[in-house]
C-alpha cells in the first residue's frame, strides 16, 4: 500500500525526508515518488506539511535529514545560488497568490523573463502581455494587483510561473479561496498543462471535487508521512478508515488531528 | 557512585542550560545579521557591474530616496527644532544663574550639533519612522510569500528589496543630519535671542568648528544610514506567522535599530577621543 519498493527513477523523489519547525516533528520520514508527466495530488489535514513537501523541492525551505532527487539529481542540498536552474524547471503558483503589488501584472510577469531568461526590458514586457493573454488577462495587463479579485490575481500568478515554461509546476491550494466556477477552470488548465504541454503537476490541495476530477494519483499525507498513494478511484474504494473519515468529510473517526 | 541530583543543583543546571541557549541563539541571530550586511554590499557590487546586463527594479532607489528622505523631512524639521530650542533654553538658564556669559552657547552648541547631535538625534528619529516602514513592508512580503515568489523569480531578496533602500538611507540620512543639524542651530539662536537677548552675531559664530568635527559628521551619519535599513531589512526577513509576526518584526526594527545608532554614537565617539588624543 505504501510506496517502499518502487525503483529509484522516479523524476522526483523524496526519500526519508525528515523536518521539524521549532522542535515540532512535521515530517517524519516522508517518502514520495512522483513520474514525469502526472498529475499528483498531495491531499491532507491542515498543518499535515503538505505546503512545506513541496517548498521543500525548490529549495524554499530546507529538510533535516533525507534526500530529494530531481531528475537524477540530488537538490536538497543545493546552495542559493545554484537554486536558479532549478527553480527555472519547476514553476511554483502559491497560496496567496503573491504578485508583487508595487508593479503591474505584466512587470509580475515579466520579472522571472528578465531574471531567469536574462530578456531586456521591453522583450520580457510584450512577452508578458503574451501570456496574460492566454489566461484571458490582457486587457488588465497594465492594472495594479491591489485593483483585482481573487481569481483575475491567481490566473495572473499562474501566467507568471508558466511564464518560464517549466517542466514542473508546483499548486500551493489553487483553488482555495476561489468560486466554485473560476476553481474548476484552474482545474481545467492543470489538466491541459499535463495533457498537451507533458507538465508534472505537482498540487497541494483539500478540495476533493478538484482531486476526484483531474488527479492521476494523490497522496494522502497522515502524521508525517504518506500513508497511501493511490489513484483517485482506489482512494475512494480504500477500505482504510483514516482515509475514508477524510474523504467522507467525518468530524469523528480515527484520525488524529493535533490542534483541532 | 554517583550522588542524584540535588534540587538547587538541578535549578542552576536548568538556568545554565536556558542562558547557554539564548547565547547560542543571539550568536546565530547576530550572524545572519552580518551575513544581510555582507549580502547587501556584495548586492550593491552585483548591481554596479550588472546594471547594463538585466538591471534591478527600476528606479526602485529614487523611488526608496523620496520614501526615506523627502517623507522625512517636516518630521526631521520639527523634531530637532524643538530639541535645539529646549536645548538652548536649559543651557542659557544655567549659565545666567551661574555666570551670565553667553558669549559660549552658540559656538559650544554648533559643536556639540556637527560632532554627535545633529547624525544621532536625526538617525534616532529615522530609526523609528524608516525602521517601522522597512521591517513592516518586508515582514508582511515575507508572511504572504512574495519573499518566496521573488526567489522563485530569480531574484535575490536581499538585491531587491534592501539595496535600494541601503543606499537611499545612506544618502538621505546624511543630507538629513545636515538639514536637522542646522535647523536645530538655527532654533537655538532664535530662542537664545528671544529669551535671553543672546546676540545673533555672537550666537552664529562657526570658528570652533574643525575639520575632525565634520568628519565625525559624515561617519557617523553613514554607519548610522547603513545600520537602520539593514537591521530593519533583517527583522523583516525573519517575521513569521501572520500579522503579529509583522508586529514583532516592526517592534524589533525600531529596538534594533535606535539601540545600534546609540551603541555606534559611542563606538565612534571613543574612537574619535583616542584618535584625537583627546582634543575633540
Amino acid at each position: 500500500m505504501t510506496e517502499a519498493a518502487r525503483p529509484t527513477t522516479a523524476f522526483i523523489e523524496y526519500k526519508d525526508v525528515t523536518k521539524a519547525f521549532a522542535g515540532k516533528p512535521v515530517l517524519r520520514g516522508m517518502n514520495l515518488a512522483i513520474d514525469r508527466g502526472e498529475v499528483m495530488f498531495i491531499i491532507g489535514t491542515s498543518g499535515v506539511g503538505k505546503s512545506v513537501t513541496i517548498k521543500h523541492l525548490i529549495g524554499l525551505l530546507r529538510i533535516d535529514r533525507g534526500e530529494i532527487w530531481f531528475d537524477g539529481q540530488r537538490v536538497d542540498q543545493l546552495p542559493e545560488r545554484a537554486l536558479a536552474p532549478l527553480r527555472k524547471r519547476i514553476g511554483m503558483v502559491f497560496q496567496s497568490s503573491t504578485l508583487f503589488d508595487s508593479m503591474t501584472l505584466a512587470e509580475n510577469v515579466a520579472l522571472p523573463l528578465r531574471k531567469h531568461q536574462r530578456m531586456a526590458w521591453a522583450a520580457a514586457l510584450a512577452e508578458a502581455k503574451h501570456r496574460l493573454a492566454q489566461v484571458y488577462m490582457a486587457e488588465h495587463a497594465d492594472r495594479y494587483p491591489a485593483e483585482l479579485s481573487d481569481g483575475m490575481r491567481k490566473r495572473a500568478a499562474i501566467a507568471r510561473t508558466l511564464a518560464l515554461d517549466p517542466e514542473v509546476v508546483l499548486f500551493d491550494e489553487p483553488t482555495t479561496g476561489l468560486d466554485p466556477v473560476s476553481a474548476r477552470r484552474i482545474d481545467r488548465l492543470i489538466r491541459e498543462l499535463a495533457g498537451t504541454l507533458g507538465v508534472t503537476a505537482v498540487v497541494v490541495s483539500h478540495d476533493l471535487p478538484s482531486t476526484f476530477a483531474i488527479a492521476d494519483r494523490v497522496a494522502f499525507l497522515y502524521q508525517g508521512v504518506v500513508h497511501l498513494v493511490a489513484t483517485p478511484g482506489d482512494l475512494r474504494a480504500s477500505p482504510d478508515p483514516i482515509v475514508q473519515q477524510f474523504i467522507g468529510g467525518k468530524s469523528s473517526g480515527p484520525m488524529e488531528t493535533p490542534g483541532f | 557512585m554517583t550522588a542524584p541530583e540535588l534540587p538547587r543543583a538541578r535549578w542552576v543546571r536548568h538556568r545554565i542550560e536556558g542562558a547557554g541557549t539564548i547565547v547560542v541563539a543571539a550568536g546565530r541571530a547576530a550572524l545572519a545579521l552580518w551575513l544581510v550586511y555582507v549580502g547587501t554590499w556584495a548586492g550593491i557590487v552585483r548591481r554596479i557591474s550588472r546594471r547594463r546586463a538585466h538591471g534591478g527594479p527600476r528606479g526602485e532607489v529614487g523611488r526608496q530616496l523620496h520614501a526615506i528622505g523627502n517623507r522625512s523631512v517636516v518630521f526631521i524639521v520639527v523634531t530637532l527644532g524643538f530639541i535645539g530650542m529646549v536645548m538652548t533654553y536649559e543651557a542659557c538658564l544655567q549659565l545666567a544663574r551661574v555666570t551670565g556669559d553667553f558669549s559660549q552657547v552658540g559656538s559650544q552648541l554648533l559643536r556639540l550639533i556637527v560632532s554627535d547631535f545633529g547624525p544621532t538625534l536625526t538617525a534616532l528619529m529615522l530609526a523609528t519612522r524608516v525602521g517601522a516602514g522597512i521591517a513592516a513592508e518586508i515582514g508582511s512580503m515575507k508572511v504572504t510569500e512574495q519573499i518566496d515568489a521573488l526567489r522563485m523569480s530569480g531574484v535575490l531578496p536581499i538585491d531587491y528589496l534592501i539595496v535600494p533602500r541601503f543606499v537611499a538611507s545612506l544618502v538621505m540620512t546624511l543630507a538629513l543630519s545636515v538639514l536637522g543639524g542646522l535647523v536645530m542651530y538655527a532654533a537655538g539662536g532664535l530662542t537664545a535671542k528671544y529669551s535671553f537677548g543672546v546676540n545673533p552675531s555672537l550666537f552664529f559664530d562657526v570658528s570652533k568648528i574643525r575639520v575632525r568635527h565634520v568628519v565625525l559628521l559624515i561617519v557617523k551619519a553613514v554607519s548610522y544610514g547603513a545600520a537602520i535599513p539593514v537591521i530593519a531589512g533583517f527583522c523583516g526577513l525573519r517575521a513569521r506567522g501572520s500579522s503579529e509576526g509583522v508586529g514583532w518584526a516592526t517592534t524589533a526594527a525600531v529596538i534594533g535599530g535606535s539601540f545600534a545608532v546609540i551603541v555606534l554614537d559611542f563606538v565612534i565617539s571613543a574612537a574619535a577621543l583616542l584618535l584625537t588624543g583627546g582634543d575633540l
